[in-house]
Parts: C-alpha cells; structure tokens; sequence
C-alpha cells in the first residue's frame, strides 16, 4: 500500500473527526473566494475606481480576511491535529519514520486542501452571486447579476491556499518532529492547575477598563489635533485590550471565588461543579474570551456605525441638499434651460419654485465661537419663510424687526441657544444697523451644504438696505413631487449645472451616491462581521468540543454518584451560556462605549435614528452567537451524555 | 436483620444474535446489613460486570435485584440517578474525584446534590475527614495530594451521604502497601463500628482478607463462598489463597 493510499484510506475511516476541519477549510475557503469575486465584479468595480477610500477599504479587507482566515484555519488544525496525536504516536511504534509519517499528513491535507478548495469555489461562486444581488439591492439598484466566473478571483483563492496549507503542514511537521514518543501518548492528560487570585491584578483589571471608557466617551478638548487623537485613542486601546484581558484572567476569578464564599448558594445542586469547571478553565480562556470580545465589539460598533450611516442616508442628503433642484442663477436663458428640464419630467410636477437671494459678506462676531463664519450668507426674512413652506417644513416661519437677526445652525454642528443668542454680528456693510443682535436660532438650512455654512436671516427691509450696497446672489430653487425617484431629470439637470456647492445641486445624486457609497460600506462591514462571527462563534464552539471530550471522564463519575442526564444537561447549557454570553456581553459593552463617542458626531448628521440599527446590529449578533450556542450544547451533551 | 442487597437469578448477555457471551449466569447474592463481603475471581470471571449491576449503572438481562426494600430492575434514568445519590456510594480503583474541585468539595458533591443545608454540611465534612484522617488536606486539589489521600477522599465522599451500601471497586489497586492496608482498616472499622454495608471487588487476596466474606466467581458463576469467622486474618488469607489457586487461571492475580 503506498503512502498516498493510506492517507487516503486514513481519511475515509475517520470522516468524522476529519468532518469539522474539512468543513472549516470549505468555510473559509468559500468566504475568501465570495468577497474576492465581489471584488471583481464590474459594479463594485466601478465604484472602486470612482474613490480612494473604497478600493482602500477593499484592500483593507482582503488582507483582514487573508488574516483572519489563516488564523482560523490553523486554529481548526490544531484543534484538529491535537486529536491525533495518539494515532501518529501508533505510527512510530510501528516503526514508520518520522519524514514518512510528515509525508503521509501532508498529502492528508494536500488532498483535503484541493477538494476543500474545489467545493469552496463551487459554493462561491453561487453565493457570490447571492451577496451581489444584495448589494446591488442595497445600492438601490436593480441591475441584473449574472453568473460569471471570475478566473483572477479563482486564482488568487488557489495562491493563498496553497499558502495556508504549506502552513498547516508546517504545522503538522512541527507536531511529528518537536514531541517524543511518550508525550504524544499522554495528548490528553497534561494536568491543568487552579487559578489563583490576585486582587490587585483584578483591580487593575477594572481600573484600565474605566480610563479607557472615560478616554473614549469624553468630549473632545477645544483645541482638536492629529496629535491628541493618536495619544487619547491610543491610550484607549491599549488601556481596554489590556484591561479585557485581565478582566477575564483575574476579575472574573475574583468573582467567581467570591461566589464560593456563599456557602449555603455555592454547595446546592450542580452549582459547585458550574463554578469550578469556569474557573479552571477561564485562565487558559482568557486569551481567546478577550479576542472574541474585542473583535466583537469592533464589529457592532464598526457595522451599527455605517448601518446607521445608510439607514439615515435620505435624512442626510435632505439635510444636505434641501430643494430637489438648487442652482445658481447664470442668465435668463440659462435658468430657462433648467427649468425646461424640469418641467418636462410629468412623473414629478413641481411642488415649489423659489429665487432666494443671497448676500455675501464679511463679519466679526462678538462671542468667541470655533466655526469659520466668513463669508456670512445673508438671507431675508421673506424668501426664508416661503423656503419652509415649499420644503413643507413644520417649522414656523421668522418675523424679525430692527436690527434683530436669526442664525441658521451650521450643519455638522451641536451649538444650542445658549452658545449663540444675545450675541452680536458686526457685519462688514455700511447700513442703518451694521450691530445686529442675535435673537433666533433656527434649525435647518434651506440651501445645499457649502462650507462654512453660516447663514443669517435679516428683515426684509435690513436686506433691501444691504443690497444697495453689495451684489445679491440669486439661487433657482425648485421642489418636485417624489424627488427620491427622478433619476433621469436628475441626472439631465446634474449634466448642464456646475458644482455651485460643494455637495450636488439636486437631492437625487447626493442621495444616491451617499446610498451606493453607505451600500458598498455597509456590505464590506457587513460580511467581514458575519465571517467574524461565525469564526469566533467555531472557535468556542471547537474549545467546548475539546473540553466536552476531556472531561468526559468528570460527567461519567458525575453520573456514576447519581447526577442524572437531565441535570447534567442543565449543567452544560450554564457553562456554555456563560462561554459564549461572557465574551458577547463583554463586546456589547465596549461597543456601546464606542458607540457612545460615534454617535457624538453621527447623530447630529441622522438624528435620532442612530438607536435603531444599532440594536439590530446587536440583536444581529446575538442571534448568530445563539444559533451557536444550541449548537454547542447538543454536541456536548452527545458528547459527554451518551 | 436487614438484607441490603438481595439479588436473585441474575443474569447478564452481551452481544446479539449468533455471537453470544454469557458474562452472568443466574448468581443468586444477599448481603446484611453491616456485612463486609468481597468478590473474587480470575479476569472476565464476570466480577465488574456483577458490581456494575449492583451500582445500577449496568442492566441485568434478567433476574430482579433489591437495594435496600427496593427493585432497581425497573426505574428509568431519573429515579435510578437519585437512588444512587441516596443509597449508594462508590469507591473505584482510579479514584474518580473531580479534579477541579477540592479534595472538600468533592467530599460533599454527594451532599450538595442532595440539596443538604450548608451548616449540616460542614458538619459532615468535618466528621468524615476525622474518620480517615484527611483534616489538613481537605482545602487541597486533587493533583496535590498521594494516591492514598486521594482514595480516601473518595472513600469519604462514598459514606458522607451515609448510604445504604458502598460499592468498592479494586479500592487497593492503585495503592502502595501502607496506603493499602491504612485505607482497608478504615473501611473495616466503618463496617464494625458504624455498620456499614460495604460491597468490594478485587484483585487481591491480602485486601480480601479484611472481608467478613468472601465470594468468588468463574465464568459467571457463583464458585464457592468463603466466611471468616472466628478465624485470624493471617489465617483467612491463607485460605483465600488455597481457594484462587482451586480457581485455577488465577494464580498470576495473585499480589
């Protein structure tokens, strides 16, 4: 029999242990090979080379997933390999060397490796096309996929593979060649010691976690650098990542042995067996309960940050972008042209039609405020209050008299009444009053975002005054009926008018570049998320599978002194809870504290309905974490029940 | 007095049609109260296979067994769990202590099972580590004592519960000689003094010989039975001897 042949034979007689590595290869592979031929796809394609921060974020990520999927792989072969030690141990004692024991692992992977990689490209390709569709619907697109096989993803999948198998097999080789006989032998029996406490430790622990959370969730001082940011984030995340490990290595243990101090609580039923068998364990835990805490809570906050970005997207662009149309007036018989476009689109009537006129002026103010306000945009009172009622807002309109004036908050900012009214605008005009008086604040501007965006609204007859002085800028507004929908008119007027601010003159575009652009973002973050999960979600699940198998024995003895399966079941779901809810609620955590500081500034941008796709988000994961967790216990029970 | 176990006609068959092995073959057993009775006999005799029954965690083919006025032939999962939680207590060759827990702790898994309340507990506790001499060691894990404490531990969490028989199953096995005969005294002082019911299998003729009575088995079959008496133990001994050399196939098990 060659080698080749009982490396083959090897893995038809063991399926089943072989069954969860081989699974975990195809897994991966079908991760990899999905987003890489995503990659390629002419949409997405189009999109990248449209903006930097994209193919940057692409990049990004396919090294990220390379990452973490080599991590995961030699992850699932360790677990995988530790299982057979005593099996190459047998190898020895019969006498094969060891270079033709390497040999026969290597071609054991070889094999697994190609026809792992061979089902993971058929899978992809169908789900790549799958996760297309998403995203081409989450573009708001309804452009049809088809099926193409693309031959650069196909080989870019086979290069990295063949890497991370070479590395397995190094893997492998490290195993036949750094243990002696006797150890592979005893695989199972290495004794493990109980934790000991130490309090200290465990307040540093609790200490570090707090500084984080206060560097992270504290306002931001007046004067903002580059410096200040490196130096309070860094500090942050070093502060969390090393406080969540001691969290789980000592603060944990501290409670747990807190617990035991309550005698009449800790000696009643199973209890005592719950406790003991999380402490011991914790300790060699700890590493992988912080990484799949920290990776958790990166991925909530990170995918509830640009789902909210998406899921507000319309709110900012009408934000953004107020009137369906806004151009500046170039000429009668170029707003003509404009207008002729518009009015000929009958499936969206015009609803509102406005010239809103507009000085451009220098001014100081009285109070000291760190927003740029030069040019001052003045606006009269007049044309500001039919702008609300074309825009169909519920706010009510202004009445302003003598020398008083209101502000319109500039957008992306948090000033209240109290930072800005009462104050004084010197305005650079010669006129009656040239010391106006602030005595509104208004929310909501009426024009298109152009920095700075500070824009005051004066009496009609303060206005007249000032446009005998200086040239008024005339702006052609226009509402039409279901804006969100008139893409071809849209598109017509976008082509004919320059860019007169610095976001696009009608809502349409801005709504749906924002939308394409949250779309491709969202989905990036949106699968990296479900690889993160359902790779931390094996990765617990293959440690409980390696304890289940170790402490057989304890369940037997269990069993043997009168604890029934149904109690010893009962037992397993609570320590497998607390496996998977420990690091989730840890995640949940952190992430609420980053959220905290994102919505700080992403909320002024979407309003309030930053809560909603974060918590779908989160209950996003929970679901996943949960599917995770019956699984798990159902394997353990057969496991250690049976 | 009481009978604690009372076994009859008990018969144990593994396999399935054509490829048939009797490992029981109709063993008719009754054990008093207070009574400490060993089983002997050459390896495969059917002697585990006999405790297994007894310990409920095995089903006899037929017969009917009772434990202390009650039939085990019949109860399902649940109720076979409580009884031996409440009635029985063991004592294996490879000790069988959870080794996350503390040599007290797991002392008491019996009594904390049982929902007993803390205070009657320690109580507990106290006295049974007393009786074996493990006082000092009982805040220590398993892997940080002897082999001999360790079986003393478990021969602790076998009476805690004060259970109506203790199944011991080769106690000695693992054990060096002092620790050996420390650990049989023990359990003969808690069948004269406490009248415990205590139940043991084994190898070996020296821990045999602390027995009031010995039974022995070949190929599933009771063999002979063996009573002390009146006699010394160096006697008694002796005489187990004679009667597994008789057995034939034994002789290489014995010491």
């Amino acid at each position: 029999m060659t080698l080749f042949n009982l490396a083959k034979k090897n893995m038809k007689g063991n399926i089943s242990n072989y069954f969860v590595y081989f699974v975990s290869l195809i897994f991966s592979m079908v991760i990899y090979y999905t987003f890489v031929s995503l990659q390629y796809n002419e949409k997405i394609q189009d999109s990248i080379a449209l903006s930097d921060t994209m193919s940057f974020l692409f990049l990004a990520s396919s090294f990220l997933l390379i990452l973490f999927v080599a991590i995961f792989i030699l992850y699932s072969n360790t677990f995988f390999t530790r299982k057979r030690k005593k099996e190459i141990g047998l190898y020895s004692i019969l006498g094969l060397r060891k270079k033709t024991i390497a040999r026969m692992l290597f071609y054991e992977n070889l094999i697994m490796g190609l026809l792992a990689l061979f089902i993971g490209i058929i899978i992809g390709t169908l789900l790549s096309k799958l996760f297309a569709m998403m995203l081409i619907r989450l573009m708001g697109s309804t452009a049809a996929i088809d099926f193409d096989i693309s031959i650069l993803a196909i080989i870019q999948t086979i290069v990295v593979f063949l890497i991370i198998i070479l590395m397995t097999s190094i893997q492998g080789y490290r195993l036949i060649y750094r243990y002696k006989l006797i150890e592979l032998f005893q695989a199972d029996k290495q004794g493990e010691i109980a934790p000991k406490t130490s309090l200290p430790l465990a307040i540093i622990g609790v200490v570090l976690l707090a500084v984080g959370y206060w560097l992270i969730v504290r306002p931001f001082p007046d004067e903002l650098d580059g410096a200040y940011l490196v130096k309070n984030f860094g500090t942050a995340l070093v502060a969390i990542v090393i406080g969540t490990l001691l969290f789980f290595q000592s603060v944990m243990v501290y409670l747990l042995k807190l617990t035991k101090k309550n005698k009449s609580r800790y000696y009643r039923g199973t209890k005592l067996i719950e406790t003991s068998q999380i402490l011991y364990r914790i300790r060699g835990n700890a590493r992988t309960f912080t990484i799949i805490a920290l990776l958790s809570a990166a991925t909530i906050s990170f995918f509830g940050a640009t789902y909210s970005g998406y899921y507000g997207n319309e709110k900012n662009a009408e934000v953004m972008v107020p009137f369906s149309y806004s151009h500046l007036s170039k000429g009668e018989s170029f707003d003509d042209e404009v207008l002729k476009i518009i009015e000929a689109d009958e499936n969206h009537p015009i609803i509102a039609k406005l010239k809103i006129p507009v000085i451009e002026s220098n001014g100081k103010l009285s109070f000291p405020l760190d927003y740029e306000i030069n040019p001052i945009k003045i606006i009269p009172e007049k044309a500001l209050n039919k702008a609300l009622i074309g825009l169909n807002r519920d706010e009510e309109g202004v009445s302003l008299s003598g020398n008083q004036v209101a502000v319109i908050k500039p957008r992306l900012t948090e000033y209240s009444e109290a930072d800005i009214i009462g104050g004084d605008i010197n305005v650079e005009l010669p006129a009656s009053h040239s010391k106006l008086t602030i005595t509104t604040l208004l929310e909501g501007s009426i024009l298109p975002f152009d920095y700075p965006d500070f824009f005051i609204v004066v009496s009609d007859e303060m206005f007249t005054e000032f446009a005998k002085v200086k040239d008024t800028l005339i702006y052609n507004v226009y509402e039409v009926a279901d804006e969100i929908h008139a893409e071809e008119t849209a598109e017509e007027v976008n082509a004919l008018i320059d860019r007169d601010f610095q976001v696009n003159s009608s809502f349409y575009i801005e709504y749906k570049e924002g939308k394409e652009g949250n779309a491709i973002t969202l989905f990036i973050f949106g699968f990296l998320g479900l690889v993160f999960l359902a790779a931390t979600g094996s990765i617990i699940y293959f440690k409980q599978l390696t304890e289940a198998t170790e402490s057989k024995g304890n369940y037997e003895i269990l069993r043997k002194i009168g604890v029934s399966k149904k109690d010893i079941r009962k037992s397993i779901k609570k320590q497998t809870f607390i496996v998977f809810g420990l690091p989730l609620l840890v995640g949940i955590i952190h992430s609420s504290v980053l959220l905290i500081f994102i919505s700080n500034f992403i909320s002024s941008l979407i309003g309030a309905s930053i809560m909603i796709p974060i918590l779908t988000a989160m209950a996003a994961f929970v679901v996943i974490y949960a599917g995770y967790y019956v699984m798990t216990v159902n394997t353990y029970d057969k496991i250690v029940n049976k | 007095m009481k009978k604690i176990v009372d076994a009859k006609q008990i018969k144990k068959v593994f396999g399935s049609k054509g490829n048939v092995f009797t490992a029981i073959d109709g063993i008719d057993l009754t054990v008093q109260e207070g009574e400490f009775v060993g089983i002997m006999g050459p390896s495969g005799a059917g002697k585990s296979t006999l405790l297994n029954m007894l310990a409920t965690i095995d089903e006899p083919t037929s017969g009917e067994i009772i434990i202390d006025g009650t039939s085990i032939t019949n109860m399902n999962e649940e109720n076979l769990s409580a009884f031996r939680r409440n009635k029985l207590g063991f004592i294996f060759q490879d000790y069988n202590l959870l080794d996350t827990l503390t040599v007290k702790e797991n002392i008491v898994l019996p009594l904390a099972l049982a929902k007993v309340s803390a205070n009657e507990l320690e109580k507990r506790v106290h006295e049974v580590a007393d009786k074996f001499g493990i006082a000092s060691i009982l805040e220590k894990y398993p892997y940080q004592v002897s082999g001999g404490q360790k079986q003393r531990t478990a021969a602790s969490r076998a009476i805690i519960s004060k259970p109506s028989l203790i199944l011991a199953d080769e106690p000695t096995g693992a054990l060096d000689s002092k620790s050996a005969t420390d650990l049989l005294e023990s359990l003969k002082a808690l069948s004269e003094q406490d009248k415990a019911t205590i139940l043991m299998v084994t190898h070996d003729a020296f821990a045999a010989s602390y027995c009031q009575r010995v039974l022995f088995i070949k190929d599933g079959k009771l063999f002979t039975e063996l009573v002390r008496g009146k006699e010394t133990r160096k006697d008694y001994f002796n005489k187990v001897l004679d009667v597994l050399s008789a057995l034939g196939g034994g002789a290489h098990d014995i010491i």
